[in-house]
């Protein structure tokens, strides 16, 4: 008995980090553990592509040409007979990866651009953040086809222009989100107690500013996916056979009337993974919100 | 004051009705003469002697008229600005009488003279003319004033005898030199209009506005709404008004053939000269079907760049034609909507017999690329295959690079680039592989005399002595037709013994065309005449019938 209550107080005492605190709270929340695990599973199958597809990615058969779902091909075939599961899970080694990479590109920059600006402020801010609205002007197109004129055709190289562009909007918000928190009482203590400035930035602000912050990457990751499709279709990014779930979708869509299998397949898988990165990231905030939470 | 109410609804409801019968373009078009006309892209300019894209020559052939004019059906020649023409004894001086009814939209007359300054502005190096080589060489001097080995524009061999009387003298004799007159490239351009708002070899000039423009086609110039529209109108000084029954063309720029297909089946259009592959199968099983087929003189093709190894092996090149396989690319893939064709001169060339060396042969393809030194595709370097961004190009490169890699084991990478970006790569053969396609008139020197060693648009770096002179003198000194024949063929087994590039398949007109529309049969030349198009003003727009209407229809 008495054992019982004095191990209780241990617990008590050594309390539960802002990190375990939230992964409690998200995993209440079961929209948003659905969603982790369509995307672990997303995730696996596009690491294990090249030994779970029934066909090679290449393999064409242009004497069967489009065909609708059926016992062989699951999904159909697109006009060069080509196996459209098959397709979807190349394409979606490539798009995870673009949609990844290029958002986490995006976000380091972005968010650390930001965090500097907002805290600093004064005349470095400005100068910060002048600089976000003149990349802002840059036509965005050419910034990035200058990017793959100088540096050549490579697909690691597609994915870090990608982010290097999509960090702009990221820095704002992290940066007004940073005004306000540092008008606060808890870093003014902060302050006083003499922490370093980037540990102040780090310990502090980035975590307190994260929920914005998520619910914009969940946001830039569909549109990262798509405009690797547009840039493939200018001829910028990935190349036939390879292909991707954007490069699908906007290839679909041309023969939705005759072919409709080949638009609603890939159109399927994009909105799942979409779905379940925004259930995720809704979970996300709401655990990571402690003004939002009851404990 | 209730009456005058009742009258008013009366009127709005009315008006609304009309609004909600909802008459779409083709019915508006049909009543009021006006043609819509689905033009691809927003043309660049109308100047005939800058222009080489087909939205642009769809519209200057409605602005301008050359000396000849050619029957859509028959492809006959017959009289343009000039009345009639004859040769001299040796058919080397072509004599035109104009037509002195002819005249421009302003009502000045069409003259000898404004051939012969048009002509030399045409050939005038300032002014860049990317045709010049193909539509002017055949005339006296044209080729040395164009590449500027003689300053004096009065040395080209055009001459005005009087107003109404034009003598071309000709390089050298030839049997269809009568055709080239008929192209809008040699069409005549209004002197004092050009020189009013420019110098006469700025290639754009405000002189092709609508407020400003003077032409002597059957139409004119009347609105042009950038992205939007070109409108034109009937020239009403047009010498041969009485047999043009339209009152005016709209052509529409649309970019993407679905989109045009999409307006074409709401009735938005009268015709869209490209609908998308994938629905040609159900435009052909519509019981009356607005599908318009038929062969034309273009074909399709690989260049080869023979400056990069390994494609300077003859036997390399000649293993990468021969492993394509035509057939079924242009049945699956293309859904028959062009002719495979292993040769350079196009399916359907009037009078002449193809050479057939290149036809699918994967086993002959395997053997060829084993002796050249890679066999089984083993150490055989990493190509890569241009196209210019488009659809109908991305899907031949997948499939010709998976028949590459099934048939030879070599990998080939592809690659797209914008259609400037494009030229300007394959003028600096800038390219391993690429892909172009040649569209030109119904006698074989419109194909073969491009691919001299010389010539403007060979970028493949292949140059044959004998080639050369078969083309340059042999030809030249041959008047007669089917001995012209005779050494087109042998200059084309030579070509195609080299294999500078592998031919893929002939075009065919594919054109949705509403049955209210008369006058644009497909033909060899893929020619339009205005003159020749009618729309029946009660005809209704054209209906997609679903299967089941079909059925109906059956029983």
């Amino acid at each position: 008995m008495t054992t019982e209550v004095i191990t209780d107080i241990a617990q008590a005492e050594q309390g539960t980090s802002l990190w375990q605190d939230a992964w409690v709270r998200l995993k209440k929340n079961r929209l948003a553990v659905c969603g982790l695990i369509v995307l672990l599973i997303m995730v696996m199958t596009a690491l294990l592509t090249p030994w779970i597809a029934p066909y090679a990615f290449d393999a064409q058969n242009l004497d069967l040409g489009a065909t609708p779902p059926s016992a062989a091909h699951w999904l159909g075939t697109d006009i060069f007979g080509r196996d459209m599961l098959t397709q979807i899970l190349y394409g979606g080694r490539i798009s995870l990866a673009v949609g990844f990479i290029a958002t986490t590109v995006a976000l380091l920059i972005g968010v650390t651009w930001g965090a500097i600006a907002g805290y600093v402020g004064g005349r470095v801010d400005a100068v910060m953040m002048r600089l976000v609205d003149i990349l802002y002007a840059l036509p965005f197109m050419i910034f990035i086809v200058l990017l793959m004129v100088v540096f050549g055709r490579n697909m690691l190289l597609l994915f870090l222009a990608i982010g290097a562009v999509e960090w702009l909007t990221m820095a704002r918000i992290m940066r007004g989100q940073v005004q306000s928190l540092r008008q606060q009482e808890f870093v003014e203590a902060a302050i006083s107690l003499g922490l370093p400035t980037s540990t102040i930035i780090r310990r502090h602000l980035v975590p307190n500013a994260l929920g914005p912050i998520i619910v914009y990457t969940t946001l830039t990751i569909p549109g990262v996916m798509l405009l690797e499709a547009f840039l493939s279709f200018l001829g910028l990014g990935v190349q036939p056979p390879q292909t991707s779930w954007g490069l699908l979708i906007s290839y679909g869509a041309d023969t939705m009337e005759e072919y409709p299998w080949l638009l609603i397949y890939p159109g399927l898988t994009l909105t799942v993974t979409l779905f379940s990165l925004n259930f995720l990231g809704d979970g996300l905030r709401d655990a990571l919100d402690v003004r939002g939470s009851r404990d | 004051m209730t009456a005058f109410r009742q009258l008013i609804t009366a009127v709005t409801v009315s008006g609304l009705l009309a609004c909600s019968a909802g008459e779409n373009n083709v019915e508006r078009g049909n009543r009021e003469g006006i043609l819509y006309f689905g033009n691809g892209t927003e043309p660049q300019t109308i100047d005939p002697h800058v222009l080489t894209g087909s939205p642009e020559g769809n519209l200057a052939s409605a602005l301008f008229e050359p000396l000849i004019a050619r029957n859509p059906y028959t492809l006959e020649i017959e009289p343009g600005v000039a009345e009639r023409w004859e040769f001299n004894a040796d058919r080397s001086v072509i004599t035109f009488y104009l037509n002195p009814e002819a005249r421009w939209s302003n009502g000045d007359p069409v003259t000898a003279q404004d051939f012969v300054w048009s002509w030399q502005r045409a050939l005038n190096p300032k002014i860049g003319n990317q045709v010049a080589d193909v539509v002017f060489y055949h005339i006296r001097n044209a080729e040395a004033y164009h590449l500027g080995r003689i300053d004096d524009p009065d040395a080209i061999g055009v001459q005005a005898l009087d107003a109404h009387t034009l003598r071309v003298a000709l390089e050298y004799s030839n049997p269809f030199a009568l055709l080239k007159f008929t192209y809008v490239y040699l069409a005549p351009v209004h002197r004092a209009t050009i020189e009013a708002h420019g110098a006469p070899t700025d290639r754009f000039s405000p002189w092709t506005r609508p407020v400003n423009f003077v032409g002597n086609g059957p139409f004119t110039l009347d609105e042009w709404k950038m992205q939007r529209f070109v409108k034109v109108k009937r020239n009403p000084y047009y010498w041969d008004r009485d047999n043009v029954a339209l009152n005016g063309i709209v052509f529409r720029p649309i970019e993407s053939s679905t989109t045009e297909e999409k307006m074409f089946r709401s009735g938005q259009l009268h015709t869209a000269l490209n609908p998308p592959n994938s629905k040609i199968p159900d435009y052909r099983a519509q019981s009356e079907t607005p599908l318009v087929e038929g062969p034309f003189m273009g074909i399709y093709y690989y260049m080869m760049n023979m400056e990069h190894p390994p494609l300077d092996n003859g036997r390399v090149r000649r293993a990468m034609a021969l492993s394509i396989d035509r057939e079924t690319l242009a049945r699956s893939v293309l859904q028959d909507t062009v002719t495979a064709w292993s040769s350079y001169v196009p399916f359907g060339m009037p009078d002449y017999e193809h050479t057939h060396i290149l036809d699918f042969d994967p086993e002959a393809a395997r053997r060829l690329l084993a002796e050249a030194g890679y066999p089984g595709g083993a150490g055989f370097p990493a190509l890569t295959l241009k196209y210019n961004t488009a659809e109908n190009h991305r899907s031949v490169a997948i499939a010709v690079q998976q028949m590459w890699k099934q048939h030879l084991n070599i990998d080939v990478q592809i690659a797209n680039e914008e259609w400037r970006v494009y030229l300007d790569s394959l003028d600096q053969h800038n390219y391993d592989i690429a892909r172009m396609g040649w569209v030109a008139d119904i006698y074989p020197g419109s194909f073969l005399d491009t691919m001299i060693s010389t010539g403007g648009t060979n970028r493949t770096g292949f140059a044959n002595a004998e080639y050369d002179r078969i083309i340059l003198e042999d030809l030249r000194a041959t008047p007669d037709k089917d001995a012209q024949m005779q050494l087109y063929q042998r200059a084309e087994r030579i070509f195609l013994e080299e294999t500078p590039l592998i031919p893929i398949y002939a075009y065919k007109t594919k054109r949705l065309v509403q049955p209210s529309l008369q006058g644009m049969p497909a033909n060899a030349g893929d020619m339009l005449n205005y003159k020749y198009v009618v729309l029946d003003a009660d005809a209704p727009a054209w209906k997609w019938q679903t299967p089941a209407d079909n059925r109906q229809a059956a029983n």
